[in-house]
């Protein structure tokens, strides 16, 4: 279990970055943590040619706020986050996700945009991501753009980064002190990739109500009106979107996610 | 560990305050190097201009090899089973009547049997390059139909693994018995279909082998990650066709074994071939794919079994159809039928019974061959038969307690010879699970079960109980006919001029503590500090031959041969110091470092001995033994039936029904390993044992495809128990001395792992019965829990 | 092939500075045991799970198996070698051995890296917790209870305020 070989660089400065992964075309890889890379390597099922490391870049660690949003560099550690040394800006729904990602050996050097880019269907910042209506800022070296995170995923480890774009920052909505969050996540042991997730957010000064059906092996499915779970658990209504969300109606996988989004609702108060 | 209930009396209990000998609760002598990074396990040994190899492995389960392209250029650095011409198959065949015999070659010699099958080998500077040049070599395969399923494989018009079998049985056994008038007279009949999956070993550290030539000596010392080197060199002589004498096998440090390391390895072959080959040191190290995707391999069973009982809930007889699923090749030393023909004869546990029937199979698979693992065929009879008593507990309207005291084994009974000619040795079976009942509180529960959980999961209780041959030897091995039978076990002792004491065994320790529990037999017999006492384990040329570390047997025979030796160096060392102290041989006492003449104070150190022998032997003795300080002997118990450790493990969990999530929130072990030699490493090895149990329980599966394609190839989809899942584990002991042992020590090594799988599926039982659920398969997974749970629903509707 | 296929790195290892030429596709655990011969540090599953191969880099736990050599140029990483003065590190060291958190060993670096984390970082952790955070080790032999016990009594040690029992 030895990475094939593969050149690398570690530019000093993001457009440096950008070009290096503009020149090489789609047989490089940016590389910050590397925690999904670095398995991937070694089982030799990813085959860059490059590898272009932008841990170090200003850029990836710059936390920016303003009035409405908290912007967390991509090089964000999830140990980070998970010890509050970022604002966290959806009233402890960051803090609380981090700690529950993988082991804290993984959460050290892990970042939130890496997780992001890989797009793990069963990973926990896609969900959040999208819940939270978060967006994706990305720069190429023609320039930058962005990607609203419930469009960010286009199916299991497929997203919507063109070749040579890179994940440079995360935008977040700031959550109302009002707000409330649920985030309900399936797995046996901890650190384990989900088998289900549900995660509502619930702020009524910004009239938001939206939930996530995250886990189902494909990119998360947003609920974007989710005041019925609020109103009372209506498992016809939560049925009908975990089917939506593209599982089978009478699998177990489809009554898990089911009762995920129920408890989901339930944590956050929603009538049962 | 909290003890369950205050200590009693202990019978045969040694561990007396500042006591070093059998009894003691000794940290261990081997902790501080692995403490410290300086574990030397075979990957950590660094030999100049090493060689590493990469294997190119087998992607399909079952093709005909029509050709193997070596990359251009790289013909010297790769090699299959032509190059190895003169090699021969590992060949392991059971005396038993019927058996079918495979021949595994190192190397895939026209066919290829199982997913990862080796079929070349590559060799480069590093591992990297040697991955490198297995990717360039390409298999030219011809697929051929794929027996994927144990069952399927019994099927008629099967495909054949093996081409000039007529079925694919390695071996087919019955224990026969006439069940008609039971069948007729029984008022209550229990029948359960069980399967277990098929699991990987998963110790920490996987395979590794190092081979080095040695131009001096004209030998090769090969390292190898194994719990037996000496039949490891026995077998590798008689494959590679050269004397044992040039071959030198060494197990370093090992990382766990469990079973996994007990077999002769065809890269053991292959690396020992190519040092020759290439005159240079050569190495190959496991990685975890190769484990995951090739070496699962152990514990796939299937049961048909039923149980017969009277109104009354006494259990009359057991019926059983099993089959284990032996993969596609026969291992050596153990054999491809050890396992299934040990559940004909294991299957009555600790109970009595009026008749017997069970009819066995060891399948072959196009799967990797099957390796017995901690507990091998226990965990699943154990599974079998206390589901059947839970069912005959629950049809007599009985608590599952109630039906197992009808009908264990009392202490009254001791010893006891078994309805399969198990010789019980000692113990008290009922008190055990009146203990395990009592600990684990079932009223309680019961209570609890009644009101309902607030959360809406359903909790159950679950038992099982079960008896443990070990440390069995010749007469039984050799009923089975397999390539090894284990005779007497010996130990070399001998005291160092300066009075420090070496022992030599040729079992070995991978975690088991054999170098602190020995020591301590040295202290028992010796009075020495065991902070003297040097244990050397795992090299050919300096332990005498022993079968190894398998079927929980060393600290009995081991322990056995030490404490022999120990005697015998005793005797001596009395005979000088009854000269040096002018006092009879019978009145000298050994007792902390000193030989003293009884009820005097007239003593010496007991090194001054030692120093006298070797260095002014003109104070010695004229009649002094000339053998000196220094002996071998072996030891074998008078009977060698084995000693019957037992232990009844109960809990207690709680069951989602919606997501289908089993949770333990309780777990009590009660548990008889006759005299604890160190109670420290006995609860180690219990807990450690219940968390792979609770693992095979719970959460461990390598599911295949139809093509026999293992489809959980990393740890993430292999699910391993973290300190999560592994609840704290109370503990109790009974101590009842095995008669047949030196000090009364019974095997207890494997006996943690068997009884999980049937008391947690008998409490998801218990959890599941009012909603008329029944799990019948390990892991239980939420899959098969909502599948439970569907059938039914189905079933009701 | 674009980019570099060497590259020499420096890397402080143990309060050591070291200097090397590696290949891009070595890992930190490869170039700690194969390179300087630190073979303290043990390979268990090569893909970030087990835990076995979890050195200190820049004093946070970390995963040496799935981290590149080169991405620690200029780090300072400190594996169970260099731990073997350090204070916090003998006391876990003294009480494994005391409640037998240890049985073949190979886990046994890496549990102690995670183990110092915990005392560390989580002073007022209690068993559960301590148990969620040795979720990413993996010990085959000991079924965790010798472990947690350790790690629980160095915690109840070095705390100004001990726990009462009930």
């Amino acid at each position: 279990m030895k990475a094939p070989a593969f050149a690398y660089e570690k530019p000093d400065s993001l457009d440096a970055a950008l070009r290096l992964l503009a020149d090489a075309g789609e047989d490089a890889k940016p590389i910050a943590g590397g925690q999904s890379l670095g398995p991937l390597l070694n089982f030799r099922l990813t085959r860059p040619s490059l590898l272009v490391d932008v841990r170090g870049l200003v850029e990836m660690s710059a936390v920016g706020d303003s009035h409405d949003h908290l912007t967390l560099g991509a090089g964000t550690t999830h140990a980070a986050i998970e010890d509050g040394r970022v604002p966290d800006p959806a009233n402890g729904m960051l803090r609380h996700v981090a700690h529950g990602i993988a082991y804290r050996a993984i959460r050290n050097r892990g970042t939130l945009g890496g997780s992001l880019a890989h797009a793990d269907p069963a990973a926990d910042w896609l969900s959040v991501m999208t819940v939270l209506d978060a967006e994706v800022l990305t720069a190429t070296a023609a320039g930058p753009g962005v990607h609203a995170a419930a469009h960010f995923a286009q199916g299991p480890l497929a997203t919507v980064l063109e070749p040579g774009e890179l994940v440079v920052a995360i935008r977040i909505p700031k959550l109302s002190t009002r707000a409330r969050w649920s985030y309900f996540k399936v797995n046996r042991k901890p650190g384990e990739f989900a088998h289900a997730i549900a995660a509502v957010v619930h702020d009524p000064e910004r009239d938001v109500c939206r939930a996530v059906v995250g886990a189902t092996g494909d990119a998360p499915y947003l609920i974007e009106d989710a005041r019925p779970l609020l109103r009372g658990f209506d498992p016809r209504w939560a049925a009908d979107h975990v089917s939506a969300a593209g599982l089978d109606a009478g699998s177990h996988a489809h009554r898990v996610h089911v009762a995920a989004l129920r408890r989901a609702g339930a944590q956050i108060g929603g009538v049962q | 560990m909290t003890d369950v209930r205050p200590p009693a009396p202990r019978a045969g209990s040694r561990d007396v305050p500042g006591g070093r000998g059998v009894g003691a609760r000794l940290p261990r002598k081997e902790d501080n190097r692995f403490l410290r990074g300086k574990g030397q396990y075979v990957a950590n040994i660094r030999v100049p201009g090493m060689m590493e190899v990469a294997f190119v492995r087998s992607p399909v389960a079952h093709a005909r090899v029509r050709g193997i392209v070596k990359p251009a250029g790289m013909e010297g650095r790769v090699f299959t089973m032509a190059d190895l011409a003169g090699v021969r198959p590992i060949v392991s065949d059971s005396g038993l009547p019927g058996f079918r015999s495979s021949a595994q070659y190192p190397l895939a010699r026209n066919k290829v049997r199982h997913v990862g099958e080796a079929v070349a080998m590559c060799v480069a500077r590093t591992r990297a390059e040697a991955e490198d040049l297995a990717e360039q070599v390409e298999l030219d395969l011809e697929p051929l139909p794929v027996v994927a399923d144990m069952l399927q494989a019994l099927e008629p018009g099967a495909a054949r693994v093996h081409d000039h079998w007529d079925c694919n049985v390695f071996l087919d056994t019955l224990v026969d018995d006439d069940l008609a008038a039971v069948r007729a007279n029984a008022v209550i009949t229990v029948k359960r279909t069980l399967r277990t999956a098929r699991q990987c070993m998963a110790p920490l550290e996987g395979r590794a082998v190092l081979a080095c030539p040695d131009a001096r000596l004209d030998q090769l010392t090969v390292y190898t990650a194994s719990q037996l080197p000496h039949v490891i060199r026995t077998g590798l002589s008689e494959c590679l066709g050269i004397d044992q004498g040039r071959l030198r096998v060494i197990a370093p440090d090992v990382g766990g074994g469990f079973g996994y390391k007990a077999i002769l390895l065809p890269e053991e072959l292959c690396v020992a071939w190519l040092a020759m080959r290439l005159d240079a040191p050569v190495r190959w190290i496991e990685d975890r794919f190769e484990h995951l995707s090739t070496n699962a391999n152990c514990r796939e069973h299937a049961y048909e079994i039923t149980g017969y009982a009277d109104a009354a809930g006494h259990l009359l007889a057991i019926d059983c159809d099993a089959v284990v699923d032996s993969g596609a090749y026969s291992m050596y030393p153990f054999t491809a039928c050890l396992e299934a023909a040990q559940i004909g004869s294991i299957l009555p546990g600790p109970y009595k019974m009026q008749r017997y029937r069970c009819h066995t199979r060891s399948a072959a698979t196009n799967k990797s061959p099957i390796v017995p693992y901690r507990g091998v065929a226990r965990p699943g009879v154990c599974l079998a038969i206390e589901l059947v008593m839970d069912g005959i507990a629950r049809e007599a309207g009985l608590e599952p307690h109630e039906v197992r005291l009808r009908k264990l084994v009392r202490p009254d009974e001791m010893p006891y010879v078994n309805i399969t000619d198990k010789h019980f040795d000692s113990g008290d079976y009922p008190e055990c699970l009146r203990r395990a009942v009592d600990a684990l509180d079932i009223p309680k529960w019961r209570t609890r079960q009644a009101a309902g959980e607030p959360d809406g999961r359903r909790v159950g209780v679950g038992l099982a109980i079960y008896c443990e041959q070990a440390a069995h030897g010749t007469s039984v091995y050799a009923a089975w006919g397999i390539p090894m039978v284990p005779g007497h076990e010996q130990c070399l002792a001998r005291f160092a001029p300066d009075g420090t004491l070496e022992l030599r065994v040729g079992a070995h320790s991978h975690g088991q503590g054999l170098e602190t529990t020995l020591a301590q037999v040295a202290n028992e017999v010796l009075g020495i500090d065991p902070a003297r006492v040097r244990v050397v384990l795992g090299d050919t040329a300096m332990t005498p031959y022993s079968t190894g570390t398998w079927g929980s047997r060393s600290m009995v025979m081991s322990g056995g041969a030490a404490a022999s030796a120990c005697e015998v160096i005793a005797g001596r060392v009395r005979a000088i110091a009854s000269h040096l102290l002018e006092a009879a041989p019978a009145d000298i006492e050994l007792e902390d470092d000193v030989v003293r003449i009884v009820g005097t104070d007239r003593e010496m150190p007991l090194a001054e001995i030692a120093r006298v022998w070797y260095r002014e032997p003109q104070r010695l003795p004229p009649d002094v033994d000339p053998a000196g300080l220094e002996t071998t002997m072996g030891y074998k118990p008078a009977a060698d039936t084995g000693t019957f450790s037992y232990a009844c493990h109960a809990c207690a969990v709680a069951v989602d029904t919606e997501l289908g999530s089993v949770e333990i929130l309780d777990y009590v072990v009660v548990e008889d390993g006759g005299t604890l030699v160190n109670p420290l490493i006995v609860d180690g090895q219990i807990c450690g044992g219940a968390a792979q149990g609770i693992g095979t329980a719970l959460y461990e599966e390598m599911p295949f495809s139809d093509e026999a394609q293992p489809l959980a190839s990393t740890l993430a989809d292999y699910s391993l128990p973290g300190a999560t899942e592994i609840p704290a584990i109370r503990i109790a002991h009974m101590e009842t001395p095995s008669p047949l042992s030196t000090f009364g020590q019974k095997g207890i090594g494997e006996g943690g792992a068997v009884a999980p799988p049937a008391a947690i599926l008998n409490a998801v039982n218990d959890a599941l019965a009012p909603l008329g659920a029944l799990v019948a398969e390990c892991p239980v997974t939420p899959d098969r829990v909502l599948d439970a749970l569907r059938r039914a629903g189905e079933s009701r509707a | 092939m674009a980019g570099k296929t060497t590259l020499t790195i420096g890397i402080e290892v143990n309060g050591e500075q070291v200097t090397h030429a590696v290949e891009p596709r070595t890992s930190l655990a490869d170039f700690l045991r194969d390179t300087l011969g630190l073979t303290g540090t043990n390979l268990g599953c090569e893909h970030g799970v087990c835990g076995a191969c979890t050195v200190e880099i820049d004093g946070a736990p970390a995963r040496s198996c799935i981290t590149l050599a080169v991405a620690c140029d200029g780090a300072s990483v400190r594996t169970t070698e260099g731990l073997a003065d350090d204070p916090v590190a003998e006391e876990l060291r003294a009480a494994f051995k005391a409640h037998h958190a240890l049985q073949c060993g190979y886990c046994t670096s890496g549990m102690l890296v995670t183990a110092r984390d915990i005392v560390m970082r989580l002073p007022e952790a209690d068993e559960a917790r301590v148990r969620v955070e040795l979720a990413g080790n993996l010990c085959r032999c000991t079924g965790y209870m010798g472990v947690v016990n350790a790690i629980v009594a160095v915690l109840a040690a070095r705390s100004p305020h001990p726990r009462q029992d009930p």
